[in-house]
Parts: C-alpha cells; structure tokens; sequence
C-alpha cells in the first residue's frame, strides 16, 4: 500500500483569492486544486498555478474522471491530467466514486453509482489501470447523493471498503458528504465512519453545507457544522492524524475568514488526535446554520472557473 | 462489463438532459420509480430531478458566464430560450465547461428566430474568440530586433509565426465595444448599433485579453501568415487591389512594429 505525507490542514485553492495569496503568502500547510481548472495550454490559470506552486505544497483533485460510468476512461483527459501532475508534484492525485456522463455526453456531475458487485469490479479495473497510468498514488472520494438505487447490493461503506481494498489506492474522505448522506439516505453516519479501512484514508474534506428540509445539498457554502466536526474528531481518532481540507466554493468570504475555519479544523484535528490517545470527546457548540440555498443556484465544485468573462481588461 | 449497469448509467443520463421536469413525463417518472428508491421525504422521482434541475442551472449558468454580451442583446427570456435549444441539441462533451459553447456560433446561425440574428453571431463568435484567447499556449515573443535582422534575400520566405492566442475575425457589427457597453451599463438600456463591417484581432498579452481593429488588408496579410504562408506569399494574398497593395507597400513595416511589440508574433522562420 502507498503511504503519503501528512500535509496538516489546507484549503481549496480558489480564484477569488489569488491576489491576497500572491500578495501576502499568508501561512497556509497545503493547497488543493481542482485539476480540470489548471488542465489547460496557457495563461492566468497556469501562471497562478506557477506562483503559488513556488510557495506551497499542492495537491491535485478532480470532479471529471466518472470512473465509474458506462465509457473507458478518457486517454486524452488522462494523459492530461499526468502532465499536470508531473507540473504540481502533488503527492497524491484525487477523484470521486461517481460517474459524470455517458455516450460523449458529460453531465458535469458526480452522480451517484449503484453499489453492485458488477460496479465494484469495474471501479475496481479502473481504479487500478488509473493508479498504475498517472504513476501518482490515486485515491476516490465519497460523495454527498441525494438518490439511491434499487439495485444497490453493498451499503455505501461495503463499497467503497471494498474497491479501495481490491484496487490498492486510497480514500479521500469527505466527513461532510457521509453527513449530507446519512440525512438525504437516513443511515448512521457514525457506523459509516467506523466501518472504513482506516489506514487507506490519505486525506479528509470538510466544507458547509446547505439544508433544505427534505434534503441537504452539499454546497460548500458556509462555516463546516459542528455536528460535522464532530463526526471529524471520531474519524481523526481512528486514523490518526491526515491531511484535512476546507472546501468553501460558495458565496467564498474573504481569505482571512478561510484560514480561520482552517484553524478551526486544525483545532477539531487536535481534538480528535487527542481522543485517539484517550481523552474525552469536547462538548461542541453549533454555529448558525447557513442560510437556505436560493431558489436554481446550481452547485459547482471548486467554486467559479476563471473564465475570459472574468478577465479585466480587454 | 454489465449491460444493465451501462444501460441504467445512459437512460439516467437522458432523464438529466431532459427539457423539463421529470415528474411532469410518465415514462420517465416509471423510470425513476423503477431504479431509484425515494424515501418518505422524497419520491423517486423527485430525487431524480434534483439532478436534472442541476444539470440545466450548472449548464446554462455557465454559458451566461462566457457569452454576457449575447446575453446583454437577447435579454434573459430570448437567452434562455436560446441556452435551452442549444443544451438540448448539443450534448456537452468535454469534461471542461470550457468548451461547452464551442458550437453556439453554429446553432445562432441556423435560429431564424433569434432578433438581431446577425449581431449575436457576431458577438458568439467575438467571445468565443475571448474564451479560446484566455488560456491559449504561452509562447515568447519575438524581439523587434530578430526581424530587423533578416537578410534581405530571406526577407521574401520568411514565416511569421502568430502567438496561439492571436484570433481573426471579420464582423459586421461593432460587437466589441457594445460588448464594454454591456458590461458597464449596468441596469441601463444600451441602443443596438447599426451594421459596421470591420476586422478584429484578438489577442493575449500580459495575461489579458485585448480587441483591436485593422484594416481589411492587414487582417487578409495576417490570415496568410496564420495559414503559413510566407511573407511574400502573404503580401500577395492581401495586395488583390491596387489600392490594398498601395496600402500594403505603406504601412507594412508599421504593422510589423507594432504587431511585434504588442506579442502578436511569437517567432519568424527563415
């Protein structure tokens, strides 16, 4: 099994904060990238990749594999996607368990797999033949669903355990997704969290999200709850301590406002490494919850693209 | 490899790209109801649609970010309509949303519905030029020096190499300034403008994207050069007029100044 660096805590690198991060190289143990973003020939995204790059650990993670859709696997997206990865020397490289489209139609999305023995062995090929491609340590993340499917066989967690097992890679897990999941599937998040291969888990996410009543969506908007953070400490006690990032791509504040929900997770990470050698678990106290999401505001991972729109000047 | 798995996979993917809501279709509400599980909150319909609704929002959001000044002509009904017809029309296939108006320009020229038809061609067509100009390859620009410096019996053979992000185009409407107008206008009303053939070049430099207009000639010459064509070769495609060769012979070395010190030209092969 690959073993990777524990990186401390970081966050998503994200458009909106590229000049405070150029301009005051505030303290921050890693970046994350989301890879299609910087998968491109030239310009802004590349030279901002660059400058940050001489500063700060960075690691990749993408929203368009699908690895398990009903299509092979992209070449041309995959051969991209290592030399992206040979220019940030990430030290792992990230996607999801979902699939985003089928038949040259990508749908943008990470839509939800049916947990099948048939859909374990494709992911598992995949996963392995990806691994094996990028010569990068890959690991899949667990994703926030507001379906499931009849035919699903495996509880999510039997899924995911499994693949990982079989393919030999890693899990990105996203504390915040198992919350958003066990209320949309009403399944018990704490027995999602303890039933993983603990040793596999290479990095964590946490990020806000937005509840609608009937459903949660997993937004990135707003201060991680502290019923996930919670969920976070129990998962740091059983894995020790592993790279943690916040994800906000919603209504993203001020890069100050940022670092400091990092240091709250490097707080709760404290915590929980300290639960692990035997101390109690912290009384917690809930902040506010976001605002209800606006009617048709779609979601996007990795908050808005930078974009000729976006440009200056012309 | 599963045929139901696969098949499951690609009818859910056309619930997605359907036009509108799911519930509202009894075939595809039976589809739903029989691969997905709903809950006591949610019907399995409704879960489904949550994703279909957001495959719409992310798309058509996303075209309004790259086309504000086809947005700011049409007005939102008309833009809808248009972004609807095209994402039914046009599946999204790149894992990029980068490209996801790669085809507009081919759908606006074929919807004799649209007003002011000719003008939103010319504006799709401006700003997919700006999209392309934005990430383009980065190459170096080349010293005026280095074409001072050509013999004079190479001069002719030359090939002038256009930076990547260098796009010509021919519009006959004054779509990039009503595209500025657009975007500081604000709430404000901006008039249509009347037809006015020109040739723009749009390019990088510094990171930003940049308009600029020449003459019929000089974007002919620079249309030979992007085609390969030596200078020579170049001069003759653009000279077809006494007048164009007139206008050549004045300003060409003008034009080479100025295209060089803008970083319009990346390299010159002899």
């Amino acid at each position: 099994m690959n073993s990777v660096p524990d990186l401390g805590v970081g966050v998503g690198l994200r458009v909106p904060h590229y000049a405070a991060i150029l301009a005051d190289a505030p303290a921050v143990d890693f970046f994350e990238i989301i890879s299609e973003n910087y998968m491109v020939d030239g310009g802004k995204p590349l030279y901002h990749l660059d400058r940050v790059l001489e500063r700060y650990r960075v690691v990749q993670h993408g929203v368009a594999l699908g690895i398990a859709g009903p299509d092979e696997p992209d070449r041309a997206y995959l051969q991209r996607l290592k030399q992206l990865a040979r220019r940030t020397k990430t030290p792992w490289l990230s996607d999801h368990f979902c699939w985003c489209g089928a038949g040259n139609a990508h749908l943008h999305d990470l839509l939800p797999i049916p947990y099948t023995r048939e859909a374990v062995t494709r992911t598992v090929e995949r996963a392995r033949m990806i691994q094996d491609f990028l010569e990068v340590p890959f690991a899949l993340e667990n994703t926030s669903s507001y379906l499931t499917y009849r035919s699903s066989t495996l509880s999510e967690w039997e899924f995911i355990s499994e693949v990982a097992e079989r393919a030999d890679i890693g899990l990105l897990f996203d504390v915040n997704n198992v919350y958003v999941s066990a209320y949309n599937h009403g399944f018990d998040a704490e027995l999602f969290v303890r039933s993983l291969p603990h040793a596999r888990i290479w990095q964590i996410h946490l990020a806000g999200h937005t509840n609608l009543g009937k459903y949660i969506i997993d937004t990135h908007r707003g201060q991680v709850l502290e019923r996930v953070l919670d969920l976070y400490r129990s998962t740091i006690a059983l894995t020790g301590p592993v790279s943690t990032l916040i994800e906000w791509d919603d209504e993203i504040p001020e890069l100050p406002v940022l670092l400091a929900e990092a240091e709250r997770a490097r707080r709760a990470r404290d915590e929980g490494l300290a639960m692990r050698a035997g101390a109690p678990r912290p009384a917690s106290a809930e902040p506010a919850q976001p605002a209800s999401l606006e009617a048709h505001s779609p979601w996007r991972q990795g908050g808005p693209r930078e974009s000729a729109a976006s440009e200056g000047a012309e | 490899m599963s045929e139901s798995l696969s098949d499951l996979q690609r009818r859910m993917a056309l619930a997605l790209r359907h036009g509108s809501a799911l519930g509202r279709d009894t075939a595809w509400a039976e589809f739903a109801a029989q691969h997905v599980t709903g809950n006591e909150r949610l019907s399995p319909v409704e879960q489904l649609e949550i994703y279909r609704e957001q495959f719409w929002l992310r798309h058509t959001s996303s075209l309004v970010e790259d086309f504000p000044g086809l947005g700011g002509i049409l007005g939102q009904n008309d833009w809808e309509k248009l972004a609807e017809q095209y994402l039914l029309e046009v599946k999204p296939d790149s894992y990029t949303l980068r490209d996801l108006g790669q085809r507009l320009p081919e759908l606006i020229s074929r919807a004799d519905w649209l007003p002011h038809q000719p003008l939103c061609l010319d504006m799709a067509r401006l700003e997919l030029a700006y999209v392309d100009a934005f990430d383009a390859p980065d190459t170096g620009h080349l010293a005026p020096e280095r074409l001072a410096g050509i013999a004079e019996d190479e001069l002719a053979g030359a090939r002038l190499v256009l930076a990547p992000s260098v796009k010509l185009l021919e519009v006959s409407y004054p779509v990039a300034d009503l595209r500025r107008a657009l975007r500081t206008a604000g709430d404000e009303p901006v008039a249509i403008p009347e037809p006015s053939p020109s040739c723009l070049v749009v390019y990088r430099r510094d990171l930003k994207l940049w308009d600029m207009p020449v003459s019929p000639v000089a974007h002919a010459f620079l249309t030979a050069v992007q085609a390969g064509a030596p200078l020579a070769a170049a001069a003759e495609q653009a000279a077809r007029t006494p007048e164009a060769e007139q206008e050549l012979g004045e300003r060409i070395g003008a034009w080479l100044q100025e295209w060089t010190s803008k970083g319009l030209i990346s390299d010159v092969q002899t």
